[in-house]
């Protein structure tokens, strides 16, 4: 393998997933150290800031719940404004960590292992940042279980043609897989730091939470089982969920929506802006956290080339959205997809276009691809970019409506910017409670990659 | 022989050396053994003989009864036990159900997957395997390799077992003892005595602050509005009347009041309306949305309701009501009699003359004469 390796052109090396001498327990005392540390004054002030974001975003919601939903901005015909573009943008945040650790896996993807818990996280933490949308769009967020069939007194049941219902199984079942997913993963490095741990309330936890996993062979051989089959099943997932949120819109009939081309181009468009995500939280992880050896340049170079990947898709997106308006020859669906690009919200559809599109291409470059300030400044504009162009998808095409005489501009007030900061107070301040309790990375699955990790005679790299 | 020991485990250094001893403990056969390692090591299930794990197959039959089980649920409430047509799509329109479906087949089959792994498979939470107050198990949830041989069968004995080991290349040996009682029974009692304490404690307390400070008011949602509530005063006018009265002058349009205080007083009226097919037409409708509900389609007072109120309507078919005047028919409308309210408010005058005319059409129908037939 060593020669090899010194005969091929550096392109076709196998690539560096880890940076000097990383052992079995050097990676144990290196990531498992921080929920034992006492945090820096630095995370107190980040904590400081998301959780006081997370707070006024809460006030917000508290004051749309006494006042009434009329405090947004949303008015007829503009019914669906920033709760239903922030649920798109957050539940899109998360499928970047079900792509890396569900499709990569059974892939053979080995540089996952090393980021997909923290992607996994995010998952989790933005699906809860979408629910919320959902909820408190309602008006009566005190009947929400209403979404639900359940058997009542009035003999009704859901409607079961409707897209809505759909998106309510899709986003549960959605937040119970991907968090089974990641618990599962995170149970044999509960153990670990069970054993690490010596007395305390955090043994405890520990201890409760590792289930008694002791590693057994036996029990490794179902877990392996296991966590196969649910990569298996949260694939299809992650290719269903922001398909069937796109039904929302696709199934209409308003011009705009109803467009064939909306389940892959939404579900694009999700992992574009997980990726985006992913980079922006993993370079201050890793810089801050210490773990450069272990996520290294070769990662978030990958990461940067599935960002370009996805944006050139969106690119053709875009492109075939224009297409399918000019070839259908339907008088609305110009109309509409000029707003896109000239009239009131023509900067959100340019704008939308540049940070999508024009920006991420600055990634052929491999010095951008490992530059912090290349890589941050493109996923910036990505998240940026994906927010506007769920805005420019919903408040456009609804702003001007089949009947002129209810056409209108729809404006948003503060009330709806601050739940909007609100949900990323909450994202950001489970992320940073999540990088100080849990192990960031998971250490079971990087020991499989480790060298020497798998005996030699099977022959052949096993992951 | 070896009384309250559980397993002598040994430590490796490294997947390769804990895959050779594997095959030369396991040819001793002292009892089962079984390896601990901090990852899954690629060869081992081969090398303990481990038969091929049986998840897949369960997750398949999960995954179907959550197809089935969506497929049934949705069918049973949107075709049968609340049938609407929505869209103008049939009542079982199954391509709408597929989201649905597979939401479910995953859901199910994930669950089963997951919690079939950690329950039914690897039989956790278990809190009492000696090998976690093992020494070893920091090692194994780390970096070393531990190998067991457990106590089981007859062949089985300590010093055998160590020997196995360290031949096969173990470092350090440890025997695991069985574990003692893990909580004392006599915590367990004292700690359901006290969980049950403080429920009964704070349902008390919780009853008695919701009966002593009822500050908040229940939501009353849509009754709370700026409108007129029947019994209530309005605040618009000052009179406190919410609907004003006409002023003086006001010619009257439409019906006269209908000043008539008895039925028998009504049994003069006449039915101003002729018996045309329109009329008729006119008062089967009528009937059947108004009054078909208590007296019954054909008028014979025997309708759902009886059965499932103990209500008695009256028998529109009966000679009592044959022999009224079309007047007393019209006053009943007009003004109730017994359980059944005014009708006054929900028919227009022609609608109940026309009313008059079909009962009477309803009771000629089942009183037929001969020359009807002619």
């Amino acid at each position: 393998m060593q020669s090899e390796a010194v005969l091929l052109p550096e392109a076709l090396q196998p690539p560096t997933l880890f940076e000097g001498p990383v052992t079995l327990g050097s990676l144990d005392d290196q990531v498992l150290q921080y929920p034992a540390r006492k945090p820096p004054a630095a995370w107190y002030l980040a904590f400081a800031f998301t959780f006081t974001l997370m707070t006024l975003g809460f006030s917000f919601i508290g004051y749309t719940f006494y006042m009434g939903i009329g405090v947004w901005g949303n008015t007829s015909p503009v019914f669906w404004a920033f709760d239903i573009i922030n649920f798109v943008f957050w539940v899109g945040i998360g499928h970047a960590g079900t792509l890396i650790s569900a499709i990569l896996l059974l892939f053979r993807s080995r540089w996952r292992n090393a980021i997909a818990r923290f992607a996994e996280a995010m998952t989790i933490f933005a699906v809860m940042c979408a629910a919320i949308f959902p909820l408190i769009h309602v008006g009566r967020p005190w009947v929400t279980f209403w979404l639900f069939p359940y058997p009542n007194q009035r003999g009704l049941w859901t409607n079961f043609r409707s897209p809505l219902i759909w998106d309510v199984f899709a986003v549960s079942t959605y937040f119970s897989v991907s968090l089974m997913f990641w618990y599962l993963g995170l149970v044999p490095d509960l153990a670990s730091l069970r054993d690490r741990t010596k007395s305390g309330i955090r043994r405890f936890f520990y201890t409760v939470f590792s289930l008694g996993w002791r590693g057994a062979a036996s029990h490794w051989q179902h877990y392996e089982r296991a966590y196969l089959l649910l990569a298996g099943l949260a694939t299809g997932l992650v290719l269903s969920v922001h398909s069937v949120v796109s039904f929302d819109f696709a199934v209409s009939l308003v011009p705009g929506w109803h467009m064939t081309i909306f389940p892959p181009y939404f579900v694009t468009g999700a992992i574009f802006a997980g990726f985006a995500m992913v980079v922006m939280v993993l370079v201050v992880v890793r810089e801050t956290m210490d773990l450069k050896n272990l996520i290294t340049a070769y990662h978030l170079d990958v990461m940067n080339k599935i960002i370009l990947a996805m944006s050139c898709l969106m690119g053709y997106a875009y492109l075939m959205e224009g297409f399918t308006a000019w070839y259908s020859m339907d008088q609305y669906l110009h109309h509409i997809f000029m707003q896109y690009i000239s009239g009131t919200y023509g900067w959100a559809g340019w704008l939308t276009i540049s940070c999508n599109v024009l920006i991420p291409q600055l990634l052929w470059s491999r010095r951008i691809r490992r530059s912090y300030v290349g890589m941050l400044f493109v996923s910036l504009a990505v998240t940026v970019g994906m927010w506007l162009e769920r805005f420019v998808i919903i408040v456009v095409s609804l702003h001007q409506d089949y009947l002129p005489s209810s056409w209108h501009i729809y404006k948003p007030t503060l009330v709806d910017f601050g739940i909007l900061f609100g949900t990323f107070g909450l994202f950001f301040t489970l992320v940073l409670l999540f990088a100080r309790v849990l192990p960031v990375i998971a250490t079971s699955e990087m020991k499989v990659i480790l060298p020497g990790a798998q005996p030699a005679h099977a022959g052949g790299r096993h992951e | 022989m070896s009384d309250g020991v559980f397993a002598v485990v040994g430590l490796f250094d490294n997947a390769q050396e804990l895959l050779q001893a594997i095959p030369r403990v396991r040819a001793r056969s002292l009892g089962r053994v079984e390896a601990y390692t901090p990852y899954p090591v690629h060869g081992i299930d081969a090398a303990l003989g481990l038969r091929r794990s049986p998840l897949a197959g369960m997750v398949l039959v999960a995954g179907m009864i959550g197809a089935a089980t969506a497929l049934f649920f949705q069918w049973w409430m949107t075709a049968v036990d609340y049938p609407i047509v929505v869209g103008g799509k049939a009542l079982f329109s199954w391509q709408a159900f597929v989201p649905i479906m597979f939401e479910v087949t995953v859901l199910f089959a994930t669950f089963t997957a997951g919690l079939g792994m950690l329950f039914l498979m690897n039989r956790l939470p278990f809190f009492g395997h000696p090998l976690l107050s093992s020494k070893a198990i920091a090692a194994v949830t780390r970096d070393k390799f531990g190998l067991a041989i457990e106590a089981q069968g007859e062949a089985f004995d300590v010093e055998a077992a160590k020997t196995a080991l360290t031949a096969a290349g173990a470092t350090t040996l440890e025997v695991l003892p069985f574990q003692r009682e893990l909580v004392p029974l006599q915590f367990m009692t004292r700690a359901a005595m006290g969980i049950f304490v403080s429920c009964v404690v704070a349902g008390y307390a919780m009853y008695w602050v919701i009966k002593l400070f009822p500050v908040l008011p229940p939501m009353v949602h849509m009754e709370d509005q700026p409108k007129l509530n029947p019994q209530k005063a309005s605040a618009f006018f000052k009179d406190g009347h919410g609907m004003q009265l006409p002023v003086d002058g006001t010619v009257a349009r439409g019906p006269l009041p209908y000043l008539i205080a008895t039925q028998e007083e009504a049994a003069g009226l006449v039915n101003p309306l002729p018996r045309t097919h329109r009329v008729l037409q006119e008062g089967r409708t009528v009937y059947n949305q108004h009054c078909a509900v208590c007296h019954g389609l054909l008028g014979t007072g025997t309708p759902s309701l009886t059965s499932a109120y103990g209500a008695k309507p009256a028998n529109l078919q009966g000679q009592t009501i044959r022999d009224y005047p079309d007047g007393k028919i019209y006053h009943v409308i007009m003004k109730g009699k017994n359980a059944m309210p005014s009708y006054a408010a929900d028919l227009t005058e022609e609608e109940r003359w026309a009313v008059v005319h079909y009962v009477r059409v309803l009771q000629r129908a089942q009183n037929a004469r001969d020359e009807d037939f002619q």
